[in-house]
């Protein structure tokens, strides 16, 4: 059995944090889940530097990235994904509080696969983090490695 | 400008007051006063005058004078010309006059001379002026001109100038035939010298006419030369005072333009750096003022499952209505943020079919009712020029407005409505016979965050009305209400048929 690919949460908020992970225990996805908290840590996780330079080799099933983040945000990380051949094929779905119309354009334009509000009531949060995570977790086939 | 044009009616009352009384001609103080009313009611009759009205009257004036004065220097100037063509007649005609007298005596002389001498040379000037006599006289006649007076004596002149050469024709004849003998007596006193003085004497008067006329001319010349350069002054100031005038408005037009467009640049800075603030605002508050509330519902949630069973029914009730407040901020926030969106958002500017839209708004609504019955009364609606998204929004709201107020009815009626009152508007109205509202509150219906009602009795953020009358301001239009409390309501929107920038 290959290993587990891991979902990223890139999260500066650690309460959103604790409230998506929990939403994503309901599914017992929770394990799968490593929790970035700015930007630059995202970055660091998907080239093996800094803190996860000993990390298992490999691309993650899905990014879910949040806009305002300290140090490096969204955008910028978006940008480097899908500027970079290795990470290009990697799904990334930006969960953030913003409507901004302005982001959500700037966000497809760049690449992104996804983009979702987060809901304010915490039911709905719950089911939305719940279907992203079985989705792009469970059911979506992840590009092969490599590609 | 406005001072000269005001000034002119104590001078020139060209264009004619309203108070057109004769002129005053009671004692000088009471004409005084009647000539200070008049104009005094003259210049209240001006101040009505649009600032271009009294400009244009101010430049009629300057341009009427300055014609009058043209056309009187111009006369004033014919007169002189004419003058001086007269005088130089009178000199030619002194001079004329002169010759023939000199002639005359010329002949007298020479012809007693040959009375006595019988010296045919002497006869040279006698033959000399009867050869031109007749060109003399055709000079004579051009030269006297048209007074009676002098042709009268040219005529007379020529007579005694005829006599006179006919009696020295005569002499010389008689000593010819007779000998010198015979014209002795003639010869010594000068048979021609009576009329010869007449001559000299006409001629005398002849030309003291003629001085005096040249004189009179001369004074009238001086006279009218005086009084033209005087006009020519006084057209050079009326120019002066007009070029002045133009001069002034043109640099207080521009001046004026200038301050207003430094001032126009200054206001949408302003407003475009506050514009840039407000985005920036709603950002935050889109981003940052929600996160809190989610982590208020969410910790609730959480802190209910993990102590769901511990927990006495009221504690389950705090935890419940904390994860509520959380919930209505949540959407109070969203709303706040559509209505900021609302006034910000670039409008689409097509025309939009009232009809279909009213259709389509009821159709998505038809989903809400939950088996509730409404019976709808729907006019003909005209097409209008704006953005369908927004004024979709507009009904949407209304209708929503309608049926919710309207939730308590048994039979719930919903009229929507056009009429034309004013050319180029239309009138939209949606009635219902909702639970109204009191007129006296009726201000506060359109406001941001305004309600009538308790949130238990009829949900909502108050939000609604508030982007209605965003939109139809937007749109160049017009929104209020008519209602009574339990007896329904009506909300108007005025739009215009004709688009207008917003």
């Amino acid at each position: 059995m290959t290993p587990v690919k891991p979902i990223l949460l890139a999260e500066d908020n650690p309460r959103d944090a604790e409230l998506a992970l929990a939403a994503m225990e309901e599914h017992h996805i929770a394990d799968k889940v490593v929790v970035c908290h700015d930007g630059a840590e995202v970055l660091d996780y998907l080239y093996c530097r800094g803190s996860f330079k000993s990390r298992q080799w490999g691309n993650p099933v899905v990014v879910f990235l949040d806009l305002k983040m300290p140090k490096v945000d969204g955008i910028e990380v978006l940008r480097t994904i899908k500027n970079d051949a290795n990470l290009k094929p990697i799904p990334v779905v930006m969960l953030t509080s913003s409507r901004e119309e302005r982001d959500l354009a700037q966000s497809y334009a760049l690449g992104a696969n996804a983009y979702v509000v987060k809901p304010v009531e915490f039911q709905q949060f719950i089911s939305a983090v719940k279907e992203l995570g079985v989705f792009w977790g469970v059911i979506n086939e992840p590009p092969p490695e490599g590609s | 400008m406005e001072s000269a044009t005001q000034d002119h009616p104590a001078t020139t009352p060209s264009p004619p007051p309203p108070v057109s009384d004769p002129a005053p001609t009671g004692p000088a103080p009471t004409a005084r006063v009647r000539l200070s009313e008049q104009v005094r009611r003259f210049a209240t009759w001006m101040s009505h005058w649009s600032i271009e009205q009294r400009v244009l009257a101010g430049f009629g004036l300057v341009f009427l004078g300055i014609l009058v004065i043209s056309v009187m220097s111009y006369r004033n100037t014919a007169v002189v010309v004419k003058n001086s063509r007269l005088d130089t007649a009178s000199h030619e005609l002194i001079q004329l006059l002169g010759s023939i007298e000199e002639a005359l005596v010329a002949a007298e002389s020479g012809h007693r001379r040959y009375l006595v001498t019988g010296d045919d040379s002497y006869l040279k000037a006698y033959r000399g002026i009867m050869e031109q006599m007749p060109e003399f006289s055709r000079y004579l006649h051009a030269l006297a001109g048209t007074s009676p007076e002098q042709r009268e004596r040219v005529i007379q002149l020529e007579q005694l100038i005829t006599q006179q050469l006919e009696i020295e024709t005569n002499a010389i004849r008689e000593r010819d035939t007779r000998g010198a003998e015979a014209v002795r007596q003639l010869a010594l006193p000068g048979v021609a010298k009576r009329e010869l003085d007449n001559i000299h004497r006409l001629i005398a008067d002849f030309e003291t006419t003629e001085q005096q006329a040249t004189g009179a001319r001369v004074l009238q010349s001086a006279g009218t030369t005086r009084s033209t350069i005087a006009l020519l002054a006084l057209g050079a100031m009326l120019q002066l005072v007009l070029l002045g005038s133009v001069y002034y408005l043109i640099h207080h037009d521009i001046t004026n333009r200038r301050r207003v467009a430094a001032e126009l640049r200054r206001q949408g800075e302003l407003l475009q750096a506050a514009n840039k603030e407000l985005e920036a605002f709603s950002y935050s508050v889109s981003h940052d003022l929600r996160a809190p509330l989610r982590h208020i519902d969410g910790y609730a949630a959480l802190l209910s499952k993990a102590a769901g069973q511990a927990l006495d029914e009221k504690a389950q009730r705090y935890l419940q209505t904390i994860s509520d407040s959380a919930k209505q901020m949540g959407q109070l926030i969203d709303d706040l943020l559509v209505f900021s969106r609302m006034g910000r958002q670039e409008m689409l500017r097509t025309t939009v079919n009232l009809n279909q839209l009213i259709k389509a708004v009821i159709q998505d609504l038809r989903l809400d009712l939950q088996g509730r019955t409404i019976s709808w009364r729907i006019g003909t609606l005209p097409d209008v020029p704006g953005d369908p998204a927004m004024l979709r929004q507009v009904f949407m709201n209304l209708l929503t407005n309608a049926l919710k107020f309207t939730a308590t009815r048994q039979n719930g009626q919903i009229e929507i409505g056009a009429k034309r009152e004013v050319p180029g508007e239309v009138i939209v109205f949606v009635r219902d016979n909702g639970v109204g509202f009191d007129m006296q509150y009726v201000h506060k219906l359109f406001g941001v965050f305004q309600r009538l009602h308790r949130n238990d009795e009829f949900e909502g953020t108050g939000i609604g009305l508030a982007n209605v009358r965003r939109i139809v301001h937007r749109h160049g239009g017009r929104t209020w209400a008519e209602g009574a409390l339990d007896q329904g309501a009506t909300f108007y929107v005025a739009l215009p048929l004709k688009r207008t920038s917003s």
